[in-house]
């Protein structure tokens, strides 16, 4: 069957350093950084190698954590200090499911969604995250093992706080929709994989509406295990610290928050009216089949680069090829030469958004989708900030006989990588996110014109 | 201890469970039904059971936690069972 045409019709979530989603917005295109100190990782001191990141505090999201009289730094729950959410909801969450909830309620409002519609056996909740629920489990397991806590004291919300798929679950119960809710786990591609997938289920006519998107709340444990890779950014004033294509990048930060997009089939999106924000053209996802669980491949790029656009390449031509750019020391450059190669050297632009707000991992592609929408609305695109110098000399393994790509050094491409934001017109974006276990995601999006 | 004294320790414990609407703890019975009358999720019982534990410094056997109903009298029965297991005899 013919896929049917998806329409991007709302956008929410919750931004490191920002209230709103206009406060994100208008940061974003004035080339801000939202990466700051972390106090909670300068609180373990010589432990921790990095210490820079994109979060939210509970208090800049109007949170409270409540805890619980009967374990030692449990939260019994999180009170919601502006009543949006309702507390029996709250009392199943965790941090990064709220941020689920509130970026999903932000989204509903601006679809124009009725309740009938959302509560539809034709609406569904497709949401992931790339960790489980960190912060809950090891306290948690802390009484029980450590402080010999009976089980009774954790309550009954341990399971429903720290389980998979609990950011769709919480969602799903909080709007009472009734069609599919499930969440993909696909690592740092799981923001984009989780939009991907709810675009197939709209396209090929298993439901109407979905509530997509990716969520990374804020996690010790998921810092200290990319900081025990040393992968992540050290050496810099946090502004400068995620720095994509920069000769001197020495890896990503970690950050965290959450995206949520609302999905509806294009024609009964036009049919109710609605304001398209943006229309998905295709989604296509692979893996790179290297057996490399880290390393990127440039073949497996490709082959996605030829799966989303195949003989459409020129119809569907980006104006703007958002990357996945981690500020990662061999992933930028390969993912660069990997546009090149595909696109050739000019008719569009480069925009590494984590070079403003870090890599918010199972939540990065989602993210990335929302501020995308954001570029198509505001016809700017936000720009590879820090990018001060590019590597002039080839990389080590460009010289190697078989790489297959461009010999040209990554400062022969300067043109592609702005420092600012730029403002032009911009019908079409293509979003680029991959993951562990050598895994491939990319959308291509377009203005409703 | 007297069942009334139980009773206001355990209105204490409700007024600690989240999902308890404290304005409905104004005019309680023993005959008020932690679920059906106070709106509770029957997920708390295990909640107010533990934390009944902690006020009164006691600490039930499971049977009867898999026992109990979800009435305030229910409750106080269960507490005082133990409570007053633990006086020592004059």
């Amino acid at each position: 069957m013919k896929p049917r045409k998806v329409a991007v019709v709302g956008i929410g979530g919750i931004f490191p350093s920002c209230s709103s989603i206009d406060e994100f917005s208008s940061k974003m295109f004035a080339d801000k950084s939202l990466i700051r100190e972390w106090p909670e990782a300068i609180l373990h001191g010589k432990k921790m190698r990095s210490t820079v990141s994109g979060y939210t505090s509970l208090e800049e999201c109007g949170l409270e954590e409540v805890p619980s009289s009967l374990l030692v730094n449990y939260p019994e729950i999180f009170k919601d200090k502006y009543n949006r959410i309702p507390i029996g909801n709250l009392s199943t969450a965790d941090l990064g499911s709220i941020w689920a909830m509130l970026g999903t309620q932000d989204a509903i409002k601006m679809s124009g969604w009725t309740d009938k519609e959302v509560r539809s056996e034709h609406t569904g909740v497709v949401i992931g995250s790339g960790a489980g629920g960190n912060e809950v489990s090891r306290k948690s397991w802390h009484n029980f093992f450590e402080l010999d806590k009976k089980t009774r004291y954790l309550g009954s919300h341990n399971v429903d706080r720290v389980m998979v798929y609990r950011d769709a679950a919480n969602v799903s119960c909080l709007i009472q929709s009734k069609g599919v809710c499930e969440c993909i786990g696909s690592a740092c591609a799981t923001g984009l994989g989780n939009i991907g997938y709810a675009y197939r289920l709209i396209a090929f006519g298993l439901q109407d509406r979905i509530i997509a998107g990716g969520i990374e709340g804020t996690s010790m444990e998921s810092f200290i295990g990319f900081d025990a890779m040393q992968v992540l950014s050290r050496g810099f004033e946090p502004e400068k610290s995620s720095r994509p294509f920069d000769i001197d990048r020495n890896g990503f930060v970690c950050s965290f928050g959450a995206g949520i997009v609302a999905l509806e089939a294009y024609e009964i999106a036009k049919a109710r009216g609605a304001n398209i924000l943006a229309v998905i053209d295709n989604y296509f996802n692979n893996s790179d089949g290297s057996g490399d669980m880290f390393a990127p491949s440039i073949e497996g790029q490709q082959r996605l680069w030829n799966g989303l656009l195949g003989n459409n390449r020129d119809r569907l031509f980006p104006d703007v090829v958002k990357v996945h750019g981690t500020s990662t020391p061999l992933g930028d450059a390969i993912e660069l030469f990997s546009v090149v190669n595909y696109l050739g050297d000019n008719g569009y632009h480069i925009s590494a958004p984590k070079s403003q707000f870090g890599h918010m991992l199972g939540a990065a592609g989602a993210v990335e989708f929302v501020l995308a929408v954001l570029m198509l609305k505001e016809q700017k695109m936000s720009p590879c900030l820090n990018s001060d110098r590019l590597n002039e000399q080839p990389e080590t393994f460009q010289r190697e006989a078989d790489w297959p790509g461009t010999k040209e050094p990554v400062a022969a491409f300067r043109h592609l990588l702005p420092r600012q934001t730029v403002a032009k017109e911009i019908n079409r974006i293509v979003c680029l996110n991959y993951g562990f276990g050598s895994t491939n995601s990319a959308v291509v999006l377009s203005r409703d014109i | 201890m007297t069942r009334e004294e139980a009773k206001d320790k355990i209105v204490e414990i409700l007024k600690t469970v989240h999902t308890i609407n404290p304005e409905m703890l104004k005019n309680i019975t023993e005959k008020t039904d932690f679920i059906t009358d106070l709106g509770a999720p029957s997920t708390e019982l295990v909640n107010i059971v533990a934390k009944a534990e902690e006020k009164f410094s006691i600490e039930f056997e499971d049977d009867d936690i898999d026992d109990i109903g979800s009435t305030m009298g229910d409750t106080i029965d269960l507490v005082l069972k133990y409570v007053n297991k633990k006086q020592p005899a004059l």
